[in-house]
């Protein structure tokens, strides 16, 4: 039984801070699951099963952004024989590997069930996490869990870890070890821009206006962005093809009008692409830095940037930066914090810098 | 209320497009009051910018209500408990006045001429200010040079942002130089007891009275704790009822505008210098607790040095910082023959900051 309860000192060491997105943004999906019409066949079922040995396999089941697909509605509250599916999943195809499930520590009932599974042997391994973004991020799980230094945009593979997503379970087990034919998905779709939340079944390959089709409220504009408004990408072209791999779909009202009064109707503001203010300097409000996940500050970026030396921002931790875009999310004056690092990595951190070494040897 | 808003609502939002489609489109009229109706339309109105890059959602706060909470707590912590000891009649019209020549004057007329793009909300945190660190009796005229004064070297340093010096403070340097003895006289003795209409206007009769850290040097009294900490006692208009300033203070903490770490270490290192001083070189110095309730300290710990824009920015400088501003206080009130060290302290480490800043960061990337 490898129930490790994490202990809160060491909470804090690794995940400095974070945001709890459940408070801000608390989301409810309708209960009834609906499939979305689609006469095409769906996209084959594929998974890439890496070539390399895995040692460890890692599925979470404590999303920490509540567009997420909640994961009872894979588990069916029935997380035993979820479990068992992954069982069956583990041995046939990873030999020998150790499975580690991240359970929410809010969740009472799960963690209770999942004490009382006596009919696993050590392989499973068990992990609460609060659910606070982004600490489910791949570099912070596995410096957590397993001790791992992973660099961002590092695949896990390459150390030996597998991150699968719980429904990539069941449908790995469904398509390869049961045989049946896989061909559709869990898709949750949520934001302002529709009259309710709701989860729907969607084959893969199906356009994603299909989806759109019946559910968007009538009369505004919005935009649609694919696994989630912070972390995701939006979608310009509607015809784009929903995969296996595309987790939740967001879609916000776009106010790109003045509010009158703003300040006593933030809740009408809070869910929607407005920056909710003005682009300001930076006043040093701490507020980025206090909210980052991996220590770093921000600011200091903002400031290399705005002087014009973008290979300076190298010097101040910048490749430790996971891009969960809370320092932009967070930031009073409205700066584009996580734009501007993206612009510092890719700056060529060569000519520069050779000119300053030379110069302080004047 | 909110039927009335609602109605009044589409009225108002439709007559400001029109008004801006006005200005926009004439480009004499946008060059003289473009920037001012921008100003104006950006304190009744949410700006219609959107987000066009990751992340796509953004938080609720913007520097305006960074800016409202600020005006809040100065609110509550001078604002109303002066009213009570010194009377309407003697704190609105110093608010009043610093406003008009801060805000709507001086500022106005920057972004007219200069061509900014909005009248920033820090000025009437600026103005709101000046008032609370002169004395009770200070004309209004001094009040305002103090504000016009500030708003100017605000915005000639580069606006809010760039700052290098509190402006507040800036503003008041220059009153002590140019005005030396008002900005030590006119102190005003505090009406005490159950409110009355009269003393919520007047207040009392004015008595001028020396301020309890001059009582000290001269005599050696140590004035009651307990007046000192509610109020009843000579000092500026708004540093007196410490106990307002440090509720409202904490409460700035809580909500994150002000960083705790700079009222923690400053008057914890006030606290502990002079009590070094008080216990190894004696009876010449103040004792700790008449030091950290005399004088303007607590006002300028929890809302002057707490400015972000003029401390350093990483958390250790921040500990430095106000660590320094501790000490320079403790020295200057008690080894100089000036009687209240806060706005040298803070204006000197605001300076001092900038290589603070630079040191630290060397130190902490090994850059």
């Amino acid at each position: 039984m490898g129930l490790c309860m994490a202990k809160t000192d060491k909470d804090k060491k690794v995940y400095k801070n974070g945001f709890n997105l459940f408070e801000a943004y608390p989301i409810q999906f309708s209960e009834k699951v609906e499939t979305v019409p689609y006469d095409e066949p769906a996209e084959a079922f594929n998974f890439p099963f890496p070539d390399k040995n895995i040692a460890h396999i890692m599925v979470n089941l404590c999303p920490t952004e509540p567009w997420a697909l909640p994961h009872v509605r894979i588990t069916e509250n029935n997380p035993r024989e979820f479990f068992s599916k992954l069982d069956r999943v583990r041995t046939r195809y990873f030999g020998g590997s150790h499975c580690h499930a991240v359970i929410s520590s809010h969740e009472i009932d799960l963690i209770k069930e999942v004490k009382e599974f006596t009919w696993h042997g050590d392989w499973l391994h068990t992990y609460l996490l609060d659910p606070i973004y982004p600490h489910d991020a791949p570099v912070l799980l596995l410096k957590k869990i397993l001790g791992l230094h992973l660099a961002y945009g590092q695949d896990t593979r390459e150390t030996g870890v597998l991150i699968l997503e719980p429904q990539a379970v069941a449908e790995i087990f469904e398509h390869y070890i049961r045989g049946n034919e896989c061909s559709t998905r869990l898709i949750p779709l949520s934001g302002t821009g529709l009259g309710e939340n709701k989860i729907l079944k969607v084959k893969p390959g199906t356009p994603i206006q299909a989806i759109l089709d019946g559910n968007v409220r009538e009369n505004i504009t919005c935009r649609v962005f694919v696994d989630g408004p912070l972390n995701g990408s939006e979608v310009k072209d509607m015809r784009q093809r929903i995969g296996w791999t595309t987790k939740n779909i967001v879609i916000l009202e776009e106010r790109d009008y003045k509010t009158p009064f703003s300040f006593f109707r933030l809740n009408e503001l809070v869910f929607t692409t407005s920056l909710m203010g003005e682009l300001r300097r930076c006043v040093y409000c701490n507020h980025c830095d206090d909210m980052c996940p991996v220590n770093l500050e921000p600011a200091l970026y903002w400031q290399c940037h705005t002087r014009g030396e973008k290979q300076r921002a190298r010097l101040y931790g910048l490749e430790k930066c996971i891009e969960c875009g809370l320092c932009s999310f967070i930031c009073p004056s409205k700066l584009e914090l996580l734009q501007i690092i993206k612009e510092c990595k890719l700056a060529d951190s060569g000519s520069r810098l050779k000119d300053e070494t030379d110069y302080k040897k004047i | 209320m909110k039927q009335i808003i609602k109605k009044f609502e589409p009225i108002l939002n439709k007559n400001l497009n029109r008004v801006e489609s006005f200005i926009q489109t004439r480009p004499r009229v946008n060059f003289l009051f473009g920037a001012l109706f921008e100003a104006f339309d950006g304190l009744i109105r949410s700006s219609k910018d959107t987000a066009k890059t990751q992340p796509y959602i953004r938080n609720q706060m913007d520097i305006k209500q960074f800016m409202g909470g600020i005006l809040v707590a100065l609110f509550l912590g001078w604002v109303l408990p002066s009213i009570y000891f010194f009377g309407i009649l003697c704190v609105v019209p110093k608010i009043i006045v610093s406003f008009v020549v801060g805000v709507f004057i001086v500022d106005v007329l920057w972004v007219i001429l200069a061509k900014e793009e909005r009248i920033n909300e820090g000025g009437f945190v600026t103005c709101l200010f000046i008032p609370a660190f002169l004395p009770p009796q200070a004309p209004l005229w001094l009040i305002g040079v103090g504000a016009a004064v500030s708003i100017l070297f605000r915005n000639i340093t580069g606006g809010v942002g760039m700052n290098l010096l509190n402006p507040a403070l800036f503003g008041r340097l220059l009153l002590t130089i140019c005005f030396p003895t008002m900005v030590v006289t006119g102190w005003q003795e505090p009406f005490l007891g159950m409110p009355t209409i009269q003393s919520l206007t007047y207040g009392v009769d004015a008595v001028t009275h020396a301020t309890p850290l001059l009582i000290y040097k001269e005599t050696r009294e140590i004035t009651s704790y307990i007046s000192l900490l509610f109020g009843t006692n000579t000092g500026s208009l708004g540093e007196t009822c410490r106990v307002a300033l440090i509720i409202a203070g904490v409460w700035l903490c809580k909500k994150r505008i002000a960083n705790w770490r700079i009222p923690v270490a400053y008057l914890g290192s006030v606290f502990i210098f002079s009590a070094l001083f008080f216990y190894t070189i004696g009876e010449t110095m103040a004792p700790p607790l008449l030091q950290l309730l005399s004088g303007g300290l607590i006002f300028a710990a929890f809302f002057m040095a707490t400015d972000p824009i003029t401390t350093t920015y990483t958390q250790i400088g921040k500990w430095i910082f106000s660590i320094g501003c501790g000490f320079i206080t403790v020295i200057i009130r008690n080894f100089t023959p000036i009687p209240e060290g806060v706005m040298y302290a803070i204006l000197f480490m605001n300076l001092v900051g900038v290589p603070i800043q630079s040191i630290v960061l060397k130190i902490k990337y090994r850059a």
